[in-house]
């Protein structure tokens, strides 16, 4: 892939959220990657705030910022690995917000011309209780969102 | 409280106390989640259980007294007043100001007591739309305690998610405290010699006043602020290979 030139690889945001699922989302990128797509990966975890109210009277914006830290790096694990060991390069981001709402906002900021991700997240339960963060992405995106089942 | 079991009016308030406890009760976990990060590994378990048990005997006792205080005329007209404007602030979407200076404390006995000092402060809404849902009876406030615990402790990020993926949730409980404000207002000592020999639907009739304003109020007020476009939050960057960032 090095003869493609920065610039005229697609930007695709990755939203990551740890579950099998994601785990799919990586294969069909390295297959995409294997199949000679030019592709510029940006991996995004979106963490819930949790600081809400009165929460932040007591625990310091430090604090709480580490904890967003801590807990998306540790969602981003399994994806990152699976890049590093194909030698794929990427950028990764924590971020924070409405998860729908923060992967669209994102994808426009890194000027993304595609969103690659899992239809579900981690448990049927929580699928059918909450439905699909992909469906409002893929409905709100503005640009092509490819869903992997 | 067996008997009482058995009726449907005992299930509907204890329902009413799940829901508030879930919905005012997520902060808690959160701190507590929190105030426990900076312990030694083999310390947190111990911080988070005992901070969790002093955090439910300090709220029981709280709402104990509650219980005896709305007993005092008018005071359940206060109560039901504070009732309203919980459930309006419910609904104004998240500002973010206000972080507090106290750090993670790195020694047990410091962590309990932020989670114990935290709990007394952030349960005021909640002991007092608790103490209204209950009616007097300590014991389905304890028994609604019990069962939101595990809910709110383990269960938090479940919680979150469903605020997140769900806001009509949110709105459901605003239209809840305004439900039970309505009808704590109608059962004050002061007003309730007005209210013999009326109708039964009185009672529904002001708990649904209670829901719609809260509601009304609430939605038109989150309208009304301000929000800013800010930039996505992010909280961590790096590239492949570049693993001294985390």
């Amino acid at each position: 892939m090095s003869d493609v030139k920065q610039q005229d690889r697609v930007k695709v945001l990755v939203p990551v959220d740890g579950s099998a699922n994601s785990d799919r989302v990586i294969d069909h990128l390295l297959n995409e990657l294997a199949g000679g797509a030019a592709l510029e990966l940006i991996l995004l975890n979106v963490q819930i705030p949790v600081g809400s109210g009165h929460a932040r009277m007591f625990v310091s914006a430090d604090d709480v910022e580490a904890y967003h830290r801590e807990e998306g790096l540790q969602t981003l694990i399994s994806a990152r690995e699976k890049l590093d060991a194909a030698g794929v390069k990427y950028h990764w981001h924590v971020a924070v917000g409405h998860i729908a709402n923060t992967i669209i906002r994102f994808a426009q900021e890194q000027d993304a011309g595609r969103i690659v991700m899992g239809t579900h997240g981690r448990t049927a339960l929580t699928h059918l209780l909450l439905g699909s963060v992909a469906s409002d992405v893929s409905r709100n995106a503005g640009i092509p969102v490819t869903l992997i089942k | 409280m067996l008997e009482t079991a058995l009726e449907p009016a005992f299930w509907v308030s204890v329902l009413q106390i799940i829901a508030i406890d879930i919905l005012l009760g997520g902060d808690n976990a959160i701190v507590i989640a929190l105030a426990c990060r900076r312990l030694p590994e083999e310390q947190r378990k111990k911080g988070i259980f005992w901070g969790v048990v002093g955090a439910i005997v300090l709220r029981v006792a709280l709402i104990f007294f509650a219980l005896q205080l709305l007993a005092i005329p008018f005071l359940k007209i206060v109560g039901g007043a504070l009732l309203l404007w919980i459930g309006i602030k419910l609904l104004q979407p998240e500002d973010d100001e206000a972080h507090g200076k106290i750090e993670g404390s790195t020694h047990l006995w410091g962590a309990i007591r932020t989670i114990i000092i935290a709990d007394a402060v952030m349960s005021l809404d909640n002991v007092i739309a608790v103490a209204a849902a209950a009616k007097g009876d300590l014991s389905l406030v304890i028994f609604g305690i019990l069962v939101s615990i595990p809910i709110v402790v383990w269960g938090s990020k479940f919680v979150l998610k469903l605020m997140d993926r769900l806001p009509i949730v949110i709105t459901f409980g605003g239209a809840l405290l305004g439900w039970i404000a309505g009808d704590m207002l109608l059962g004050d000592a002061v007003v309730k010699p007005y209210l013999e020999g009326q109708p039964g639907w009185l009672k529904y009739a002001a708990s649904t006043a209670g829901a719609l304003l809260v509601v009304a109020i609430g939605i038109w007020l989150a309208k009304r602020a301000p929000r800013p476009r800010l930039p996505v939050e992010v909280v961590a960057s790096g590239a492949q290979g570049d693993r001294e960032h985390e």
